[in-house]
This record gives structure tokens, C-alpha cells and sequence, in this order.
């Protein structure tokens, strides 16, 4: 420990243990519980113990205290728990009396053991019970601790708080009773132990009978809990002994499928899942036959995760698998068949035919039939993107009801059928299924389906795309879902090879585009141009809805304008009113309009999508960058030097480095493996280089950042001129100016900047001074000091000691300010 | 880890249990301390009210830059699907221990489902959320935070409402807003399924101050009141003292030459200070000009304009003259400062105010001094004892802002550097919560059956709750984190009464009278959660079924040694004379009908002076039917 932090300790706990001093900021004792973990990690805590004595009389004051206050008692024992993991540390504190305190006695019993808080007044508090078993799981690491908790009775205390009224708590003992049951079959019982449990250490019996039993009780809360020890113990620990448990315990299971309703089905889900999922699952037939057991009782709605669970299992029966396929599927099948204009067979396979139950569960309520079909449809979903998804997968059938599920939300659906009726009633205008179906839509553009059925697609999206009705986000699910459909048509991604119903569909989808650009509410034209943007990525015939755009009043919308136009720009797309008689005037134009948003933009996000497409076009050798790349890097940086927002800043840094690149080649270190291309043009000699950079001013631009009170801009600049230096040094540039007037201003200047006055400009600048400078300056230095976070500082332990000392009587009203 | 309050109320005198649980999590005891957390915690409530479930609020832990710092929704999650599980989220206002973790639930747990603020609240919230990102990420360069596409993507999810407006979730699921003072935009909101609601607080303030008006809610009387009690047994002083103590203290110091840093976040707080310092400066007609150093201020102060509906009276009533948020004396740092021909006073400032005038008062971002630019001035103007720094706002362990106000005068800095801090250091508290009075008045307003105390300190809370059982007799409780409570609720079920069956019992002249209930047959239908009361061949006809039959019989031996036809006449006869206002007939086949009652006489099998009277009736007409067989019981006249 710190020498400093071991002077501050003694007078920390004196305030600890002080009843008339309240506990500093509410996150101090969490910040420290965290330091002295990485302390007892990183060393022994028995002398860390002896060396500080004022820490084993912290925890004794505290249990001594008359009435102790319940976050120190609870910090007190989760402090014991964090010494008493290292064993030689847990005997220490088991026997070690006290030196000053006048009553002695050992102090881990007094802590943990009935005669401690336990029994006292400060039990009624959950942070005391939580801090109990926070404390006791530290604890729990040797067999030491295992006797220990034998003798004080602790796992009995455990059982009762598993049903404790604070659901933290509760949640606590479940997850201690497994990291005991664990420790103990450690070691000697380690292997296979008998399902019988009579060679189990006494612990592990102890802790496996009361599973027993609360899988017998009719108390669902009991079988919860049980249930719930169980899939953890499952779920972590993967050792052989976890068979003899499954072995002893899964006929217990397997007897609550038989009761109706079958109690706490949510956790025996997990639980066979977790089962399935361990070592423990593929040695076990009868498991097999067990979950498929289990999805016939299930009601559909409980059914559906563990459908998906199982089809998730790298290895299980096809027949199960099958099963569980046919449970997800069957709230479509009833959609399917519910829609279907004359009777014909679904097109799923066997088994999934939309079931009576199924149906019924449809109609008894809206809220069970809506959140039958957004499980199904998220469940499928999540199962589409899967590599282990059944095969063959049934496309069509699902294309077909994704669209006739949002036909039904649209009101645009003509149901034969009574089901049908009742789902147009419920469903129409279900903001909820719309997402959910069209997000599931969106992700079947992975797969093809027949022509009709993708025409159909287009056409319930462009329904939802022109409907009136849309909301914000279903509009922009919608977006979402037609964007994946046209880039997943079959002959993307040049325009002139579209197939002719994409194309139909782009000559009906454009005028709908730019009536939802012109929209009143901010969230359409911004989806609407997210989409624009990502679709001219792949298709150059959009034509430009987006120039308008620029001006918006929206911000998020006026930086999607910005990105669209600069990508537009880049393919040679974007046009102004102009004509297309002068190109070169449109994108003189379009530079200077991006540049004004740069310089005059109130907010931040216009500003740094047009750094961010500057710096593409830089990239990318944009025809207007070409033609004069010096005067467009200069004016860039001067505009970016002088902006607020730290972002843009750093966006400047960034471009300024691609130019560097382009001058100087790639940084070397980036990738050491890299084979070096054949360069096109011969580089430019250092020289030429230098001088060109300090044309464009970059040396003013990236020095001011260096000191920039934002870490990020500084880190930026730091990295750009540790490249700069290592491609100037080696190749012997610029002969050493040694201490001439421009260095001598140069670094007169740095010393300013780094005081925080960067009033002065540093004016014109010869490229030796510059180097003199860089090579005068310890550059790695501050790149390893800005690594650290800027508050590393006040985030040591020492300064959170100081913190907690000081404010000792200074607490007043202050802590019930909100910021 | 999350810290929860958790009550359920499980009805048990209704045959339909509607359960109505609160899980809130809050505060950063981890270690799920007693009582809620403090006004810095994160506020992050869950109702469970007839099936339905939603979040209040989803507020972030500034004094954490772990996990810890937002909610662990894990507790939500393990019920399934977040966006199943949750019908919606709902955000009271936009401080950051109110929305901090909406980005971060929305984009990067998953819940895809709609959120609902008010108008303000949803133009401010995204503004504070990013300037929050910017500084974590300044500060720490961390990855693993929320992005700003993200906090766009968020705000896309949200549903604006206006105050006092229903807004329908879905069929069952209302909620609706009332007024609650506190921060432009702060809102208290009742939820609402069936004849079961819940109001839920935030963080109001029942007395108006420079900007706001005083939380107003109507007579709701919902069955649980979810409220703050920040301050549960302080009455505050007059927020009039405080504002005057800051105006005299930024004067004192511009007057004697020195220097004013005031740290602020974006938001909220400083649009409050800004309107005090212009008015004081107006009055006072001082001339110099006072600074704000973020850009974001323009648009912050734009919506302060575009919400005046919000605001209150006074600044309402004076609008149509001069907008209030039209600052006089308070500038921008903009780039026109670096341009401007004006007087090149090296302010000691980075970035474009470089070459401004001479600062003097200044309003910088972050509040608590933790990075960015208030640190960088902090820093400059620490030395001198002639400046002044005030704190408007609480600020978490670790910060700069934190030491300084608990005491510390010499901060160490990078490179073993120490700071020695000469500048007067004040703090300046404008929290505007409801203190116990306003508390009480609002429950009063409210008229709740059960109240919850939240956001709050146990022992404090203790107090409160004692007051509010003995003057509302009402129950209260003040959960710990993560504890549950059983409430009861008796709901009254709403029944629709078909037009046809109301039409037909007015038919019978019986006018509705509410004084004087009266009964009403018919058939009871369940059907997509409504009740419906309808004639019985609607509800055959609704529901698909065939009716069925059901007769009534009964023997009756009379002494008659007469024919069967004879006996039968008889009794048509005898029943014409006495039923005079029913349809009696004699049948061709012998027997008589009255009504849908059928009588066929029979002989005897084994007496020939004894005849058998074979009576059935429908069950429509069970009285008659057993008042006549109690008549044919009697036996008949004697022939005359």
C-alpha cells in the first residue's frame, strides 16, 4: 500500500467508526471496498492486516458500536469477507483478539455468527443482510471457510434470505448457495460422486436436500428459488459431479411438468436450457426427452424461449429440433391461415399448421395475441441471423406472413375467416407487432423468395412508407426494413442492372421520399435521409432530395444532409439548381456550403458530419480537393482550429494526418507485416513536404492542440507529430536550426500555450524551426501522460482519503442538489 | 447493482386479480441500502399495474465510471424480451439521474419499445445526454459508452405529451402529465389501467420560483402515490434569500476587479442563473459583459424561448414585451470574438475567445469541474484571491468541484504539481425540490390511497411517513432498495350495458334514477378484457350457441271419475274463470295451453277414479307455471 494512503487510513476508520460523522459521498465506501479488493488481489493481506492495525479495529469498533450505522456495518463485512479470502489472513482474523478494544473475542464469528449483526437491530436493513453475503462470498475460498460455515450455521441463514423481501438479496443467497455447493464438491469429492449423494461432503448434502425439498414444495416462490440455485449451478460450474446432481434431481423436475399449471415455468425453462447447455446435457437421453415434455405443456407464449433454446443447442435430436421449430412457427401458421383467401396448404413443414391452442390464445385478449406474434416474430428473427437455423428454411411461408401480418396492422387485409376478423380488429394500428414484423421482414432480405412474393414485399413497405399513419418509429423501421430489401435484390449494386420490379418499386418509393423529406416532424426527414444516404451508396440514381436539406432547423437532420450531399458529392452526383453546364461551379459551391456550415453552424453535429465528409473526400481524392489540395487542407484547419466542440477539433486532426499520409505515406508502425506497395508517384522530398505544411499551417493547428484542454484533441495532435517526427528524423531533413530567432519564438510560444494563454499566433513558420522544436520536445512523454484518463488524478486511492477526510463535517444540504 | 424498491398489491376481493407491483432501483448503494438514494443516484422505478408493466425513469450515476453507473436492468431482463416485458418507459424530467441510462437501455440492452416525456423534456434531454458523452469521453476516452448516433436513435423512440393530455398506450395503458415546477419540462405522471392508477412524482417543487410555477395535480385519488421526499423534514428557506446572497457575491467580486467562474452543465441550472444575473445587471445597469462557454447555450436558450408555455406567470405575462430568454448581457463565446476588430485582451482562454474582451464573469461547462474548459479556467484563476468560483450544483467524489467545497485548498495535478486554490470557493444551493410542507400539500391535492415515499434518506423518510398515516390516514411506505410491499386493491370492473336491454327496461316505464340502484337481468359477456351486460339472445347470437330448451313438470292426481276430455274441460273452465288476464285455450288434441304452460289429463293406471294432470312449463314462465300447479293442487269446483 502507498505510504500515503497507509498515513491517511487510521484517521479514515476513526471517522468510520465515529457515529457523529456521516459517511462522506454515498460512493466512497463502494470506491474503497473497490481499492482494497485490487489491494488484497495484488498482495497478502496478513500483512497487509499487521501493517494496519486500524483496519482489524475498524471491524471490531464497528460490531462493538451500540448502534452501528447500517452502511458501515454492511461496508465492515464486506471488508472482513475481502481479508478472509486468502486463508492463512481468514485464521488470523478467526483467532485475533482485538489489541485496544477493551472486549475481545474472535472476530469472523462475531461478524458472521448468530451472535453478530445477525441477530441484532441493524439486521432489518438489506444493506446489512446484503453486505452479510457480499461478505461471506469473499469468504467462501478455501476449506477453511467451508468449516466455518458449517459451524456458524451461515448456509441455514442463507436458505431464509433466499426468499428475502429485498429482491437483491434474495438474489444474493441463490448465487452464494451455488459458490458454496461448489467449494465444497471441490477438491476430495471432486470426480464422480455418487447420485446418491452419500459420499457428498456434508455441505454439498446439506445444500442439495433443501434444493430437494423446495422442488417438492407447492410454494411456487420455493421451486422458483430452487430452480433458479439450479440453472446457476448449471450454467458455472461444468464439473463431472454436476452429473450426479442432474442425475438425482431431474425425476424431482420432471414432476412439476405433470402439475397444472406447471409452477414457476420461466425459470424450468432456463433450467432445462442451462441443463442442455452444459457438459451435463449431452450424456443425458432423458433430457432430450424431457424438453420435448416440456414444450407440449408449455402454453405458447411460455413455450416460445425455450423453443428458441433449443434450437440454438449445438447438438440435439432432429425430432426436437423439429418440435421446437413447429412451436415457434405456429402463431404464423395461424396468421397464414387466418389470411388465406381460399384454403391451401401454408407451406410450413409438418407440425406447424396453427394449432388450436395457438389460436385460442389469439383470441382470448389483444395484449396475449400481440405478445404472442412480437415473441414469434422476434424469436424467428434472432433465429434467421443463427448459422444453426433449420434447414431448409421456410421462406416463403414466413415472407408471406411477415406481409400478412403488417397487412393486418394496416387495415389493409381482407380476413374469410373469423380468426382473421378478430386479428384485423386487434392488430389494426398495433404500433408494437408493425415493429416487430417489420424489423423481421427487414431480416429476411438475407434470404430470396418467388417474384410475386418480393413484389408484395414492396408493396406493404410502400404502404407503410406513404401511409399517413406511420409512426416516427414505424417509419423508420420501415426505412430500415426496404433499405435491407433493396440492397438484398439480386442484381445490386450498379442501377443500370436492376431487375425491372426494383426499379418499379425505386419509381414509386421516390416520390413518397421526398414527401417524408418535407415532413414537419424531425425524426421522418432524418430516417429519410439516413436512408437516402445509404442507398446512394449503392445506387447512383437517387437523385439529390438533400441540398435543401442543409438549412434545416433540426440539427440531427442539417448533419444527415450534410453526410448525404458529401457522399452524393463523392460519386458525382450531387447537382444544384445551377445546371449541369458548369460541374465545377456546382461543387465549388457545394465545398463553400459545406465550409459555411463549418464555420457558422451553431451546433455541434453539422459541424462534424462536414469534417467527417472532408476528410472522405480527402481520402478519397475528391475532384474539387484535387485541384487545389493546399488552399482546401489550409482552409479546412483554420475553420476547425476555431471551433467549440472539442470533436471537430480532433476531426480536424484526423484529416490534417490523412494529408500527412498522402505527403509522407503510410505510418509504418501501423501494421509491421504490411508488403510495401509500388508507390504511383514518386514522394515528395521532406523538404517540399515541411514547407507545404507549414503553408497550410497544419504546424500551428496541430502544436495548438498539443496543449488543447480537451484530451482527446491533445492526443490526436500528440500522435500526429510523433508520426511526423519519425518520417522527418531518419531521413536526415532539414539541417538542426539549432537556437535561431524562429525556434526561440516557436518554443516562447509552446510555453504559453502549455500555461493556458494561446492568445499569440505563432505567425509564419520555416519548416527547420518547426523540426528544431519537435525534436526538442518529449513527445512520447506526453503521449504516455495523456493516456492516462484526465481525472486519474482524483480517482486514486489516496485523493478518494483525502476526499473522505474532508469531508468530515462539511456535509450539509449539498448532497440533496442534483446536477 | 441495481437497488429496487419493490410492492406488490395483489387484489383479493375481486374475482380479477389485477396486480400492481413498484421495483425501483436508485442511489448508488450497491451494498441495496437502507432508504433510496440521494438526488444524484439514478432514478429507476418499474410499475406492475394491471399486467402491465412500465419503467419510470432511467437515470444514471455520475459518481460511478463503471457499470455501476447505470441501472442493472438484468432484473428486468431475466422476465424475457425487455421490449415484451415493457409496455413503456416513461421519463419525468431531464436530469441525468432521471434519462442518463436511456441510451444506453434503448440502444445497447435492447428495449425497443416507446418512451413518453413531455415537449421540453424531449428537445433538452438529447442536448444534455451529449454533453454528458462529449465529457465522458473526453475525460476517460471510453469506448463503451453510449455514442451519439445512439442518443439520436434514442430520442427517435420518444412520444411527446402535453400536460393534462390522456395518452392512450395501448387499450388498457393511460397515462397523462401533470405540471411539476422543478426544471422546464419536469413533469408528474398517473398511470392508469382500468379503475387502477398510479401517480408518480419525479422530482417537483410546490412553490413557484424565478422561472417556474408551483406542481399542480388534480383530485386523482389513485391507489398509490409515488413520491420524492428529497427533502422529507426540511421547510426551506426562501429561495429569494439564496438568489440574493449569489447576485451579491458575483457583484462584490466584479466590483473589486475580480474574477467569476460559475461551472455549469448545459442545462437547466444555468438558464436558471442566467435569467437572475441579466435582471441584476439590468437593474443594476452594470456593464460587465458575463460569458457562457459552450455553443450548446444558443440552442438551449432557444428552447427556453419555443417552451415559454411552461414557464411561469410572470414570465409569461411579460413575454409578449421581451422574452425573458433573450439575454442582454449574456454572450456566447463565438467565433465572432476571434474575428472582431475589438480590443486584443488575452483572455487566458482556449480556442476562439482567445482574443476576446477581458472576462469577467463566466459560465463554463462541466459543473463539477472534471474536465474540459471550467477546469482549464478554474485552473488559471485559482491563484488569486480576488476570484471567485461558485458551485451551483452538487458535485460527485472525484471531481475537482468535489474537493474544492469539501475544504481542499491544495490539489495536486499532473506531474506532481500542486495547485494552490487562493480563490474564494462558494456553494450555492438552487435544488427545487418540494420540502415536507409542499410533500404534504401535494398528497393532500392527490388524495392517494397508499403513498410511497422515494428519492430519499430513511431516517428522514421515517418522519414523513409518520406524518402523512397520521393527518391522510392514509398507508405509507418507504421501501428499502430492493424490498417488496403487499398492497391491496379492491378495483371496480366497468360493465357495458347494451343499448337493447336498456331500451327494453325503459320500455317497462322505469326511468334510470342513480339514487335508487335497481336490478337488472341479462347476460354477462367477458370479451377482450370488457364486461358487457346484453339481452340473452344477444349474447347466444354473440357468442355462437343454440339455445336450449328447458321444461319444467309436475304430476297432479285429482279425484275425477269422469273421461279424460271431461276432466280436461274442466280444467279449462275452472283456469279461464280465475286467469282472466292470461290466454287460456283448449286444444283441438284436449289439452290446454296457458301461456307456454301445457296440462294434458290422463287416466289413472291403477285408479280409474283418479286423473292424472300432466303439467310442464317453460323456465320464462316458472311462476306461473308453479303458481297454477298449486291452484290444480287445490283441486277443481264442483261441477254447478
Amino acid at each position: 500500500m502507498d505510504p500515503e494512503c497507509s498515513r491517511l487510513l487510521p484517521a479514515l476508520c476513526a471517522v468510520l467508526v465515529d457515529p457523529r460523522q456521516p459517511v462522506a459521498d454515498d460512493t466512497c465506501l463502494e470506491k474503497l471496498l473497490d481499492w482494497f479488493k485490487t489491494v488484497t488481489e495484488a498482495g497478502p493481506s496478513l500483512l497487509l492486516l499487521q501493517e494496519n492495525p486500524c483496519l482489524v479495529e475498524l471491524l471490531f469498533r464497528v460490531l462493538k458500536a451500540h448502534d452501528p450505522r447500517p452502511r458501515v456495518l454492511s461496508f465492515s463485512l464486506r471488508l472482513a469477507g475481502l481479508f478472509a479470502a486468502q486463508e492463512d489472513c481468514f485464521q488470523y482474523l478467526q483467532v485475533t483478539p482485538s489489541s485496544s478494544v477493551s472486549q475481545q473475542g474472535e472476530l469472523l464469528p462475531m461478524l458472521f455468527g448468530e451472535s453478530g449483526p445477525l441477530g441484532g437491530a441493524a439486521w432489518t436493513a438489506p444493506t446489512v443482510r446484503s453486505g452479510w453475503l457480499q461478505g461471506l462470498r469473499s469468504l467462501a475460498q478455501h476449506p477453511g471457510a467451508l468449516r466455518f460455515l458449517a459451524d456458524c450455521g451461515a448456509v441455514d441463514t442463507i436458505f431464509s434470505l433466499q426468499g428475502d423481501s429485498s429482491l437483491f438479496v434474495a438474489s444474493a443467497a441463490g448465487q452464494l448457495l451455488v459458490h458454496i455447493l461448489a467449494l465444497a464438491m471441490r477438491g476430495p469429492a471432486e470426480g464422480h460422486p455418487s447420485p446418491q449423494g452419500c459420499d457428498w461432503p456434508a455441505c454439498a448434502q446439506k445444500i442439495v436436500c433443501h434444493v430437494e425439498d423446495s422442488l417438492r414444495s407447492t410454494a411456487t416462490l420455493q421451486v422458483t428459488q430452487a430452480l433458479n440455485v439450479l440453472t446457476t449451478t448449471f450454467g458455472h460450474c461444468h464439473s463431472p459431479w454436476t452429473q450426479g446432481l442432474w442425475v438425482r434431481l431431474s425425476p424431482l423436475v420432471a414432476c412439476l411438468l405433470e402439475k397444472d399449471p406447471i409452477p414457476a415455468s420461466h425459470s424450468l425453462v432456463d433450467l432445462l436450457l442451462s441443463v442442455a447447455r452444459s457438459p451435463v446435457g449431452s450424456s443425458d437421453c432423458g433430457l432430450w426427452e424431457t424438453l420435448a415434455q416440456t414444450l407440449s405443456h408449455l402454453s405458447p407464449t411460455q413455450a416460445g424461449p425455450l423453443a428458441l433454446g433449443i434450437l440454438k443447442l449445438q447438438d440435439c435430436p432432429q425430432a426436437l429440433k423439429t418440435q421446437a421449430f413447429g412451436v415457434l412457427l405456429q402463431p404464423l401458421a395461424c396468421v397464414l391461415k387466418a389470411a388465406a383467401q381460399a384454403p391451401g396448404p401454408p407451406g410450413f413443414p409438418e407440425g406447424a399448421t396453427g394449432d388450436s391452442i395457438t389460436v385460442d390464445t389469439f383470441l382470448s385478449s389483444k395484449s396475449a395475441c400481440v405478445g404472442l406474434l412480437c415473441q414469434a416474430l422476434a424469436h424467428l428473427e434472432l433465429l434467421q441471423l443463427l448459422p444453426q437455423r433449420p434447414s431448409p428454411w421456410p421462406q416463403a411461408p414466413l415472407l408471406r406472413a411477415a406481409v400478412a401480418i403488417l397487412r393486418f396492422c394496416h387495415g389493409s387485409a381482407a380476413p374469410t375467416s373469423d380468426v382473421g376478423g378478430h386479428l384485423c380488429a386487434v392488430l389494426a394500428g398495433c404500433v408494437r407487432v408493425q415493429r416487430a414484423a417489420l424489423d423481421f421482414l427487414g431480416t429476411l432480405s438475407q434470404g430470396t423468395g418467388p417474384q410475386e412474393l418480393v413484389t408484395q414485399v414492396f408493396a406493404v413497405l410502400l404502404e407503410y412508407l406513404t401511409s399517413p399513419d406511420s409512426s416516427p418509429m414505424v417509419l423508420k423501421k420501415a426505412f430500415q426494413a426496404t433499405l435491407r430489401w433493396l440492397l438484398g435484390s439480386p442484381k445490386a449494386p450498379s442501377c443500370c442492372d436492376l431487375d425491372p420490379h426494383t426499379q418499379l418499386f425505386l419509381g414509386e418509393l421516390l416520390p413518397v421520399l421526398r414527401k417524408r423529406l418535407c415532413s414537419p416532424c424531425w425524426e421522418a426527414r432524418d430516417s429519410g435521409l439516413e436512408f437516402l444516404t445509404q442507398v446512394t451508396r449503392h445506387w447512383g440514381e437517387v437523385p439529390e432530395l438533400t441540398g435543401q436539406l442543409l438549412r434545416d432547423p433540426e440539427s440531427y437532420v442539417r448533419a444527415s444532409a450534410v453526410t448525404a450531399t458529401g457522399q452524393l458529392s463523392s460519386w458525382g452526383l450531387y447537382a444544384t439548381p445551377t445546371g449541369p453546364e458548369h460541374p465545377e461551379v456546382q461543387q465549388e459551391s457545394l465545398f463553400t456550403e459545406l465550409l459555411h456550415i463549418l464555420s457558422t453552424d451553431s451546433e455541434g453535429f453539422p459541424r462534424r458530419a462536414v469534417m467527417h465528409v472532408f476528410t472522405q473526400w480527402l481520402k478519397d481524392g475528391h475532384a474539387d480537393v484535387a485541384e487545389d489540395l493546399e488552399q482546401f487542407v489550409a482552409r479546412v484547419l483554420q475553420a476547425a482550429s476555431q471551433d467549440l466542440d472539442w470533436e471537430v477539433r480532433a476531426q480536424g486532426l484526423e484529416l490534417a494526418l490523412v494529408f500527412l499520409e498522402q505527403l509522407l505515406g503510410q505510418p509504418g508502425s501501423r501494421c509491421p507485416y504490411a508488403v510495401a506497395l509500388p508507390e504511383a508517384a514518386p514522394p515528395a522530398t521532406l523538404a517540399q513536404v515541411l514547407q507545404a505544411l507549414c503553408r497550410v499551417q497544419l504546424f500551428e493547428f496541430a502544436l495548438r492542440a498539443l496543449f488543447d484542454c480537451d484530451r482527446p484533441v491533445a492526443q490526436k495532435s500528440c500522435d500526429l507529430l510523433l508520426f511526423l517526427k519519425a518520417k522527418a528524423t531518419p531521413c536526415g531533413g532539414p539541417q538542426e536550426a539549432g537556437a535561431s530567432p524562429d525556434v526561440v519564438s516557436v518554443e516562447a510560444a509552446l510555453q504559453r500555450w502549455q500555461a493556458g494563454e494561446q492568445g499569440q499566433p505563432l505567425g509564419e513558420l520555416e519548416p527547420e524551426a518547426v523540426m528544431a522544436v519537435l525534436r526538442s520536445m518529449d513527445l512520447e512523454g506526453l503521449r504516455g501522460m495523456l493516456a492516462k484518463s484526465s481525472d486519474h488524478m482524483e480517482k486514486s486511492p489516496q485523493s478518494l482519503l483525502q476526499d473522505m477526510l474532508a469531508t468530515v463535517g462539511v456535509l450539509g444540504e449539498n448532497e440533496a442538489d442534483c446536477y | 447493482m441495481l437497488l429496487s424498491h419493490v410492492v406488490h398489491t395483489a387484489a383479493t376481493e375481486v374475482c380479477f386479480p389485477s396486480p400492481l407491483s413498484v421495483l425501483q432501483g436508485e442511489g448508488p448503494r450497491a451494498s441495496c441500502g437502507a432508504g433510496a438514494g440521494q438526488d444524484v443516484g439514478r432514478s429507476c422505478i418499474l410499475v406492475s399495474i394491471g399486467g402491465k408493466n412500465v419503467m419510470l425513469d432511467c437515470g444514471m450515476h455520475m459518481g460511478f465510471s463503471d457499470d455501476r453507473r447505470f441501472p442493472d436492468f438484468s432484473y428486468i431482463t431475466r422476465n424475457g424480451r425487455l421490449t415484451d416485458f415493457l409496455d413503456c418507459v416513461i421519463i419525468s424530467h431531464f436530469h441525468l439521474d432521471h434519462c442518463g441510462a436511456l441510451p444506453y437501455f434503448s440502444e445497447m440492452v435492447g428495449y425497443d419499445g416507446p418512451i413518453y416525456m413531455t415537449q421540453p423534456t424531449q428537445a433538452i434531454c438529447p442536448i444534455l445526454l451529449e454533453d454528458y458523452r462529449k465529457i465522458a469521453v473526453d475525460k476517460k476516452g471510453e469506448a463503451n459508452f453510449f455514442t451519439s448516433q445512439m442518443i439520436k436513435d434514442c430520442m427517435k423512440k420518444v412520444v411527446a405529451v402535453h400536460l393534462h393530455q390522456t395518452v392512450q398506450v395501448d387499450d388498457e395503458l393511460e397515462i397523462k402529465a401533470y405540471y411539476a415546477g422543478h426544471v422546464l419540462g419536469a413533469a408528474m405522471f398517473q398511470i392508469k389501467v382500468g379503475s387502477e392508477s398510479v401517480v408518480y412524482t419525479g422530482d417537483y417543487n410546490m412553490t413557484p420560483d424565478r422561472h417556474l410555477g408551483a406542481a399542480w395535480i388534480d383530485k386523482c385519488r389513485p391507489n398509490l402515490l409515488i413520491t420524492e421526499s428529497t427533502y422529507a423534514t426540511t421547510i426551506r428557506d426562501s429561495k429569494r434569500c439564496r438568489e440574493r446572497d449569489f447576485l451579491k457575491k458575483v457583484h462584490e467580486t466584479v466590483e473589486r476587479g475580480g474574477k467569476v467562474l460559475i461551472p455549469v452543465f448545459a442545462l437547466g441550472r444555468a438558464q436558471e442563473l442566467c435569467i437572475l444575473l441579466e435582471t441584476f445587471w439590468e437593474r443594476m445597469d452594470l456593464k460587465a459583459p458575463i460569458y457562457f462557454s459552450t455553443g450548446l447555450t444558443e440552442k438551449a436558450n432557444h428552447y427556453y424561448k419555443l417552451f415559454i408555455p411552461w414557464t411561469n406567470q410572470k414570465i409569461r405575462k411579460t413575454f409578449v414585451q421581451r422574452n425573458m430568454f433573450e439575454f442582454k448581457h449574456i454572450k456566447a463565446f463565438d467565433r465572432a470574438f476571434a474575428d472582431s476588430p475589438g480590443p486584443m485582451v488575452r483572455s487566458g482562454l482556449r480556442g476562439p475567445a482567445r482574443l476576446g474582451p477581458c472576462l469577467q464573469v463566466v459560465f463554463a461547462t462541466p459543473g463539477m469541474l472534471h474536465a474540459g474548459q471550467s477546469l482549464q479556467i478554474f485552473r488559471k484563476w485559482a491563484g488569486s484571491e480576488r476570484n471567485m468560483v461558485i458551485m451551483p450544483g452538487y458535485c460527485v467524489q472525484g471531481t475537482v468541484g468535489h474537493k474544492i467545497l469539501s475544504g481542499q485548498r491544495k490539489l495536486e495535478m499532473e506531474g506532481r504539481q500542486v495547485l494552490e486554490v487562493k480563490m474564494q470557493v462558494e456553494y450555492m444551493s438552487f435544488s427545487a425540490h418540494a420540502d415536507a410542507k409542499g410533500i404534504m400539500q401535494l398528497v393532500g391535492q392527490a388524495e392517494p390511497e397508499n403513498v410511497l415515499l422515494v428519492h430519499g434518506e430513511a431516517k428522514k423518510m421515517e418522519f414523513l411517513k409518520q406524518k402523512i398515516e397520521q393527518e391522510f390516514r392514509v398507508s405509507c411506505y418507504m421501501p428499502a432498495n430492493g424490498e417488496t410491499v403487499t398492497l391491496s386493491t379492491s378495483p371496480s370492473i366497468p360493465v357495458g350495458i347494451s343499448l337493447g336491454l336498456l331500451k327494453r327496461e325503459m320500455a317497462q316505464g322505469l326511468l334510470p334514477d342513480a339514487k335508487k340502484p335497481r336490478l337488472l337481468h341479462g347476460t354477462l359477456i367477458m370479451k377482450d378484457s370488457n364486461f358487457r351486460l346484453v339481452s340473452s339472445e344477444q349474447a347466444l347470437k354473440e357468442l355462437g350457441l343454440a339455445e336450449h330448451q328447458l321444461r319444467f313438470t309436475c304430476r297432479v292426481h285429482l279425484h275425477d271419475t269422469r273421461k279424460e276430455q271431461e276432466t280436461a274441460l274442466r280444467v279449462y273452465s275452472h283456469l279461464k274463470s280465475v286467469l282472466k288476464d292470461h290466454c287460456v285455450q283448449h286444444l283441438p288434441d284436449g289439452s290446454v295451453t296457458v301461456e307456454s304452460i301445457l296440462i294434458q289429463a290422463a287416466a289413472h293406471s291403477e285408479d280409474p277414479s283418479t286423473k292424472v294432470l300432466l303439467v310442464s312449463w317453460t323456465y320464462q314462465d316458472e311462476e306461473l307455471g308453479s303458481y297454477l300447479t298449486s291452484l290444480l293442487k287445490k283441486g277443481l269446483p264442483q261441477a254447478s
